[in-house]
């Protein structure tokens, strides 16, 4: 700031063009007046010598506060796409955090279900594009070779469930012992995760349907079945171990699959009319002692 | 949140005729305990039943019978569970972590089970405990990553989330070093709002190192609740240093000064009479009890 | 330090966070965080907010680097996101307390005819011209040309409605333009190295 105009003298400027002590601790304080902090501002946003002497002014516990704040911040991970955009729909950020542990929602396990889906739906998806020849007795109106989808149909909502126990059985989650001591709700936190569980298992489930060769409303003909096992494994694990729980869930459906199997008839009977309300009930009914029964899942798991 | 009226008196943690049985094992046989705001440790081998007390004092466990009161709230009753949890921190005995999770990652989780929503407010806690437990570099490094010194050191952090006003440390000891152990009795000293901190150990110099109280539990009893200094007070008169071996005493070993030490009530020719630590007083009563 | 020799540096920090260095993230922070504090703190009297805006302008610089395109100084580009995120912060604040938005820091209430504040030649003239606005003019001129900011931004950040912003603006440069016609306006001898306009 070298003066060719004879400016009143201050304790401001330096002989050297830079803003003095005193300057910058007024300016720091809050003291100087608006036009003289422009300049002031203006001279720093060039010169690191008085950015540091200013820096010098601020409260060094404040500062290092706000610095170790800041490191942990960008320690922590910022979360794809997919959560900022869930974000802004309104899901909390902290339920979408505790998301991060589940195992059900990462890479390796949406890999290996889409693998599992890959085998069973590919056979009957090759039956439909022609790929191999369909055959065979007892071919019914609609589709070909009912059998192929056994497979699928007995694996596809048995994976919803593991999804949803992989989610919340204590023995995946390393962490349970603080989870049962911490304040947050266990049941809360039972259902956020076992909805995000159920919402990617089910949408890998319904879109491998799409490939396969049935009536139109194939894929959608699984959603109440899972629905349903998964409440019911929920709601028996209020009640019981909830391994045992999971396993019974399995067993419940895999039996009726394969009892229809062996009877020789395809298994869509048992996505039919009847059974999709027999589903609903299910749901429904497992829903309610859920819900009446939730206060086991604030104690922890085991007894 | 303080809807609850708590009571903030000395006797902070009151356990009444606690009893857990595990099958056929008595884990707690009607045990008596009163925590004060401070440092109590618990003292006893593996199976005595440290693990389940501190587990049912952290709301984690249910006991057969008896009665515990935290702050005057009964965990038995729902809403009391949830405010004792509040201001609880609790690292228990076998802490696991999600393998690919890093230190902040792990403590971010944490604090949200803590009930805190807010992450910015998140972020601070989490740089607080990083920063009172020398953590503050390592807050991107992977959990597996880490030695067992510090991640001793990162499960006392968790605990410490949230500033707990009853904190309960199931072995925090184990693999710290002595110079560990010192640094570690610092933070504890030096908590805000002076917490009840109730931490087990089966190793005697811990509790004279760090406890200013301490409970003896020996098969499922308590069997000492005091300082240490009574606790070694108990050995008085039957602590013996000789060139040596006893057969008759209690207990017989050799020290590091190549001198055996004895325990016992009849002392051996040509001993000394030496003063007892609050190890001695813990063998004897282990030694009684085994009887 | 040269001031040539630190921007370099400054520049190559910016470089080595882009590559993912935390630590040269904590070297920036040790460098700007001071003054970025005291600058933000002029203009928003409310610690707690200053402190999230800092953490959030830094957050920023490491998620995207990139967004410094390599011209100019860095202090001027960490400073256009810092005022950005004071913003931001303001309207959490005020969303979260549903108050009667607060106002910035107070300027000192009146101009005093005696006010012995030295300013630089880089104002001149102009200076003395804008000391005579009344500080409600000068804050919509600081908001809008200084940092840079728009109507609307401005308007959140003084508290008033955008529509009160663009008539101070309006009214303050006609004032300007007055009070200049009325000094002695010949061009100086040395020419001032810097446009008190536009540092930014």
């Amino acid at each position: 700031m070298t003066s060719s105009h004879p400016s009143p003298a201050g304790p401001a400027a330096g002989a050297d063009g830079h803003a003095g002590e005193d300057l910058l601790a007024g300016y720091a304080a809050g003291t100087v007046d608006g036009v003289a902090t422009w300049s002031v501002e203006a001279h720093l946003a060039g010169c690191g010598r008085c950015r540091s002497a200013l820096s010098a002014q601020v409260d060094a516990e404040r500062l290092a506060r706000n610095r170790s704040v800041l490191l942990v911040r960008t320690a922590l991970p910022g979360g794809g796409r997919a959560r900022r955009l869930l974000c802004r729909c309104g899901l909390p950020d902290h339920l979408l955090r505790l998301l991060a542990a589940t195992p059900s929602l990462r890479g390796s396990w949406l890999l290996s279900v889409i693998g599992v889906l890959a085998v069973v739906a590919g056979e009957a998806a090759a039956v439909r594009y022609g790929w191999v020849p369909a055959g065979g007795p007892g071919r019914l109106a609609g589709y070909r070779a009912p059998e192929v989808l056994a497979p699928f149909f007995l694996v596809a909502p048995l994976l919803v469930l593991a999804g949803v126990a992989a989610a919340n059985l204590p023995m995946f989650d390393p962490t349970y012992r603080l989870a049962v001591a911490a304040p947050f709700s266990g049941f809360t936190l039972l259902l956020v995760r076992a909805v995000a569980a159920l919402g990617a298992a089910l949408v890998l489930v319904v879109g491998a349907a799409f490939l396969l060769p049935g009536p139109g409303w194939l894929p959608v003909a699984l959603l109440l079945p899972s629905l349903a096992l998964c409440a019911f494994a929920l709601a028996a694990a209020t009640v019981t171990d909830p391994r045992v729980a999971a396993a019974t869930a399995g067993v419940l459906w895999a039996a009726p699959v394969l009892a229809l199997l062996a009877a020789a008839h395809g298994p869509l009977p048992i996505v039919q009319r009847n059974a999709q309300f027999a589903c609903v009930a299910v749901l429904c009914a497992s829903a309610v002692v859920l819900l009446m029964r939730r206060d086991r899942f604030e104690m922890g798991w085991a007894r | 949140m303080g809807e609850m009226t708590l009571d903030v008196s000395t006797a902070a943690v009151r356990v009444d005729g606690l009893s857990r049985r595990y099958g056929a094992t008595r884990a707690l046989d009607e045990v008596d305990v009163t925590l004060e705001r401070g440092i109590t440790g618990l003292l006893g081998p593996n199976g005595a039943g440290k693990t389940t007390l501190l587990s049912i004092l952290a709301t984690a466990n249910e006991p057969d019978a008896g009665r515990v009161l935290v702050f005057g709230l009964d965990p038995r009753d729902a809403a009391g569970r949830v405010e004792i949890r509040r201001r609880l921190g609790y690292l228990p005995q076998e802490l696991g972590y999600h393998r690919h999770f890093t230190v902040a990652a792990f403590l971010d989780y944490v604090a949200i089970l803590k009930e805190i929503t807010d992450r910015r407010q998140r972020a601070e806690e989490v740089a607080r405990v990083l920063a009172a437990t020398g953590l503050e570099g390592r807050a991107r490094t992977r959990i597996r990553a880490l030695s067992g010194g510090m991640r001793q050191r990162l499960g006392i952090a968790q605990a410490l989330l949230g500033q707990p006003d009853l904190l309960i440390l199931d072995e925090p000891t184990a693999g710290l070093d002595p110079e560990q152990r010192l640094r570690f009795r610092e933070l504890l000293s030096g908590l805000p709002g002076d917490p009840v901190i109730a931490m087990s150990t089966h190793q005697a110099d811990d509790i004279a190192a760090i406890c200013p109280k301490v409970i003896v539990l020996l098969q499922g009893r308590v069997r000492f609740a005091g300082t240490p200094a009574e606790l070694a007070g108990t050995a008085a008169g039957r602590v013996w240093a000789a060139g040596e071996r006893d057969d008759r005493a209690h207990l017989s070993w050799r020290g590091g000064d190549n001198r055996w030490r004895h325990i016992g009530d009849h002392p051996p020719a040509a001993a000394e009479l030496v003063a007892p630590t609050v190890e001695d007083g813990y063998l004897l009563l282990s030694h009684a009890a085994g009887q | 330090m040269r001031p040539g020799a630190e921007e370099r540096d400054d520049a190559a920090l910016l470089r080595a966070v882009a590559r993912g260095d935390e630590g040269a993230l904590a070297a920036l922070y040790d460098r700007h965080a001071g003054w970025l504090t005291v600058r933000m703190t002029r203009r928003c009297a409310m610690p707690d907010v200053v402190d999230h805006a800092i953490q959030d302008t830094f957050l920023a610089v490491w998620r995207e680097p990139g967004a410094y395109r390599g011209g100019g100084d860095v202090a001027a580009f960490i400073w256009g996101i810092g005022i950005r995120r004071l913003i931001d912060a303001i309207r959490r604040e005020n969303g979260a307390r549903r108050r009667l938005p607060w106002r910035a820091a107070e300027p000192e209430a009146v101009v005093s005819a005696e006010d012995q504040v030295l300013v630089g030649v880089e104002h001149g003239h102009l200076g003395q011209a804008l000391a005579e606005l009344s500080p409600e003019l000068r804050g919509a001129i600081e908001a809008t040309v200084l940092d840079g900011l728009t109507c609307a931004e401005a308007a959140l950040l003084l508290g008033v409605a955008e529509g009160t912003v663009k008539s101070r603006c309006h009214r303050a440069r006609v004032a300007l333009r007055a009070a200049l016609a009325d000094q002695h306006s010949g061009p100086d001898g040395a020419a001032p190295r810097r446009e008190a306009w536009g540092t930014s």
